[in-house]
């Protein structure tokens, strides 16, 4: 008797854990779509496919347009997922026309689940944001490169005046910039002096602009209403999802065991927060990770040695470039060091924080200072000038060499600022 | 975002008070044959560029007024405030009660460093009261006294003071027969220190705009008030707003700031040249309609030939054959007067204005050989008429167009030069003979890269 209940609320368990699942990712599809998948009905792969473009292209940050043709997102998605490190041979022979292959979509879908959690890392990116914020470091910026650039093909000759106008060019949108960034600190700060003591919150004491505009236009307040209201949803869904997850992978267990042997049969990375039944499959993977590093040891060895055999016969003037090679680079070194050490040497925040304006002298509340923010910057910024002097110098001194070598040109620097 | 006017000596102020005037005008004028709310956002958007709000009382120029000479300041002022509509504002001129002899020397050597914090101090207070700052714009004669030599240490200031602003330099060419004996010497000066100070050069000349008054205006009795009203109208169809994008309805935030980078990124040509068509007068105005194709017709054969206006075009003159090669150029007679652009800016204002077709611009073989169409030619556009004409083009221009005339600057300031004929006038007041020099070399410079378009 116990042990039919028990299998009956197991049955009805697993829809529900999907459900939430579902409800807690953009583009869910429904329960039902996730067990034919398991029986790898064709019906089931269109949905599966979207789903996945969704989550991929907003984990990435990629403005990938909604609009691309399926095929054109199917691609995406094999791309994206493989460069993720995705195994299985299965989905890169997958048709692109949302054909067949629900069974491998599925086991896709779960590969991203236990990697991270997607859920909570898809909510935070796209969650709703009332204050202004104010980005404090660049990691966002520099992990994410954006598009790669057209390649141009140089097979010509360039003209200079070229790359000048395009320098030119890059300079002047980047004044614009910062023109446009202090029209928006300034009017940031009239906004904030004026709206001083509307704010409920009282460590906070004054309106952002999103705020602002709820105020002066309920049709928009009515929108963030929306917005907060579905956001809630999701973060239900989300939690929900982390109290029920354990039925997911035991049944994730028998779509794996449904499908027919691959040549390499990769093992599921193990979770981070491994549960017990998981935790045994940390040995193959340790194996294989040590083997690795035993090889690439061996490689790095035998290569050091070659190289040391190379430059072994040079004179002795090589040995004096690489001794002051040596020193430039420890020289650099502590140069990095110290200014580590001069920022604090604690770890910066990363998340954006919002702004907020207090009283000059008044108790400030949690959170970052200005004052420090901008003192940190400020040595980063002597340290990249630094940098850019000697660049320059170097520069200069190649060009005036290159300029020396050749006879009867005449060589005009231009006049220095 | 806000442009502050630096307007100096006596050519400066005059040119200033008609471009606010004609701005203010037309940001006014009923006839803008558009609908009310968009009227309102061009006028909200010039205001905010040119002008300041007080409390109660009409709209404030963004200006400093510099002179020597306090009668041209004063007539400027009444002449704003009898308006009743816009003014200057109280405390925003500087003058001092002696001339300078149109003393290039004296204005950058002593007028410059004795009265720079009174004056920077004036544009400090300026650009304190914009909410941003786009830029500077500053009107100035190349060959007065006062105007060229003080106009250049004050650029040279804003560059030091605010390197990240944008300067444009607004020039007067002097007339080819010049009043003064040493304006050749004082354009040279001006043209090579604005050049390394300053971020464009948009040069206007003197004869072109006298022709202008004679043969398209029909004014028999040409006066400076004259000349500066047509070159007011110039100034306000380049700076008055436009859509920042296609199909779109906002206006431009940062009109300065795009003409810049659109035009003279890079450092070696910086002179930019305008013109305007249709260019008539009032009364004739009523009698006229224009389509699009024609006016843009005209306006890429005054281009291309370097025409200074609408009337007298030469129409023989022929782009270069595509895939000629560069000998193929010059070789060819017609061709010498071929006008090679760098890149070029148009600004189209009126009725029906999505229907103009640009193709004639976007032709490779107007351009020089290292920058295509997509990256040289740049539009704007509003559906909002400009100052009564229903259908107005303006064409900003980075091109030849400058070539001869400063050549032939440089050509007689050197023959001057070789005789030091006048030179101790400037080497008293610490303009040495190789400040002299290095003009020469780096306006030589200019000419040798232009002409190799």
């Amino acid at each position: 008797m116990g042990r039919r209940r028990h299998l009956a609320d197991a049955a009805g368990a697993l829809p529900e854990a999907i459900a939430a699942l579902s409800r807690s990712l953009p583009a869910g599809p429904s329960p039902e779509i996730f067990r034919r998948a398991k029986f790898d009905r064709p019906e089931a792969a269109p949905a599966l496919w979207r789903l996945l473009f969704r989550v991929l292209s907003l984990l990435r940050a990629d403005r990938a347009s909604a609009s691309r043709a399926p095929e054109a997102q199917a691609r995406w998605v094999k791309a994206a997922l493989r460069a993720q490190g995705y195994p299985r041979l299965g989905l890169a022979r997958l048709p692109e026309d949302g054909s067949q292959g629900s069974r491998e979509l599925l086991l896709a879908l779960a590969w991203l689940l236990a990697r991270e959690p997607l859920p909570e890392r898809l909510l935070a990116q796209t969650r709703v944001r009332l204050g202004d914020e104010m980005p404090v470091c660049e990691c966002g910026a520099l992990a994410s490169p954006g598009q790669p650039a057209p390649r141009v093909d140089t097979a010509g000759p360039v003209d200079v005046r070229r790359l000048q106008w395009l320098m030119g060019k890059l300079r002047f949108r980047w004044r614009n910039l910062m023109a446009s960034q202090q029209e928006q600190c300034a009017l940031l700060g009239k906004i904030h002096a004026y709206t001083r003591g509307c704010h409920g919150d009282r460590s906070l004491g004054h309106l952002s602009v999103a705020e602002t505009e709820l105020l002066r236009d309920p049709e928009g307040g009515r929108q963030l209403l929306q917005r907060l209201e579905s956001e809630n949803a999701r973060l239900e869904a989300a939690l929900e999802w982390r109290r029920r997850e354990l039925v997911f992978w035991q049944w994730m267990d028998t779509v794996l065991g449904a499908c027919p042997p691959e040549a390499s049969q990769p093992t599921f990375p193990p979770r981070l927060r491994g549960r017990g039944r998981r935790a045994g499959a940390w040995g193959p993977v340790a194996w294989e990770l040590q083997a690795l590093q035993e090889e690439l040891q061996a490689a790095v060895g035998a290569r050091r040695a070659a190289w040391a055999a190379r430059v072994g016969g040079q004179g002795p003037e090589w040995s004096a470039a690489r001794q002051a090679a040596q020193e430039a680079v420890g020289r650099e070194l502590a140069a990095l060091r110290q200014a580590w050490a001069r920022g604090g040497g604690r770890a910066q925040p990363h998340r954006p924080h919002r702004l907020v304006r207090t009283e000059a002298g008044g108790p400030g509340g949690p959170g970052l200072r200005a004052a420090e923010v901008i003192g940190v910057l400020r040595s980063r910024e002597a340290c990249l000038e630094e940098m850019l002097c000697q660049l320059q110098e170097q520069c200069r001194q190649q060009l005036a060499r290159l300029a020396g070598a050749l006879p009867g040109l005449i060589w005009i620097p231009p006049p220095r600022r | 975002m806000s442009i502050v006017t630096v307007q100096l000596g006596q050519c400066g102020n005059q040119i200033g008070f008609e471009v606010f005037d004609a701005l203010f005008s037309d940001s006014h004028c009923p006839q803008g044959l558009c609908s009310k709310r968009e009227n309102e956002a061009y006028q909200a958007s010039c205001k905010e560029r040119f002008f300041s709000e007080e409390e109660h009382g009409v709209p404030i120029a963004r200006a400093v007024l510099v002179d020597m000479e306090p009668k041209v300041i004063n007539q400027t002022l009444s002449k704003a405030a009898q308006s009743g509509r816009w003014k200057y504002g109280q405390h925003s001129c500087f003058c001092q009660k002696q001339g300078s002899g149109n003393n290039w020397a004296y204005g950058y050597s002593v007028h410059g460093p004795r009265h720079e914090e009174s004056i920077m101090n004036l544009i400090q207070k300026e650009v304190e009261k914009c909410d941003s700052l786009s830029g500077f714009f500053i009107i100035m004669s190349m060959a007065g006294g006062t105007g060229s030599g003080l106009g250049a240490f004050i650029t040279r200031n804003l560059q030091d003071q605010y390197s990240n602003s944008l300067k444009m330099n607004h020039i007067i060419w002097p007339y080819g027969t010049g009043e003064v004996i040493v304006q050749n010497y004082n354009s040279i000066l001006t043209l090579s220190h604005l050049y390394r100070s300053s971020d464009a050069l948009l040069v206007h000349e003197n004869d072109a705009l006298h022709k202008i008054c004679a043969k398209l205006m029909n004014i028999k009795q040409i006066s400076f008030r004259d000349i500066n009203q047509v070159l007011a109208h110039q100034l306000g169809s380049v700076f008055q707003p436009t859509y920042s994008e296609e199909g779109s309805s906002h206006y431009r935030r940062n009109p300065l700031g795009d003409l810049l980078e659109n035009l003279v990124p890079h450092p070696e040509f910086k002179m930019l040249g305008v013109r305007n068509i249709p260019q008539m007068s009032e009364h004739s105005l009523a009698y006229s309609t224009f389509t699009w194709a024609g006016l843009l017709k005209h306006l890429r054969q005054m281009l291309i030939s370097n025409a200074k206006m609408e009337e007298g075009i030469d129409w023989q003159v022929r782009p270069p054959l595509s895939g000629a090669p560069t000998l193929g150029k010059m070789s060819a007679n017609k061709n010498l007067h071929f006008n090679t652009s760098l890149a070029n800016l148009v600004i189209l204002r009126g009725k029906e204005v999505h229907s103009a077709d640009l193709g004639g611009f976007k032709d490779p073989a107007l351009y020089t050989s290292w920058l295509e169409p997509d990256n040289a030619f740049n539009m704007w556009k509003t559906q909002r008429a400009f100052n009564k004409y229903e259908k107005s083009a303006a064409l900003v221009s980075n091109s030849q167009f400058l070539v001869k005339p400063l050549d032939m600057i440089v050509g007689k300031a050197w023959n001057m030069f070789a005789s030091k004929a006048y030179i101790h006038q400037y080497t008293k007041f610490g303009i040495e003979e190789e400040d002299f020099l290095d003009s020469f070399t780096l306006l030589e410079q200019v000419v040798a890269s232009y002409r190799n378009l």
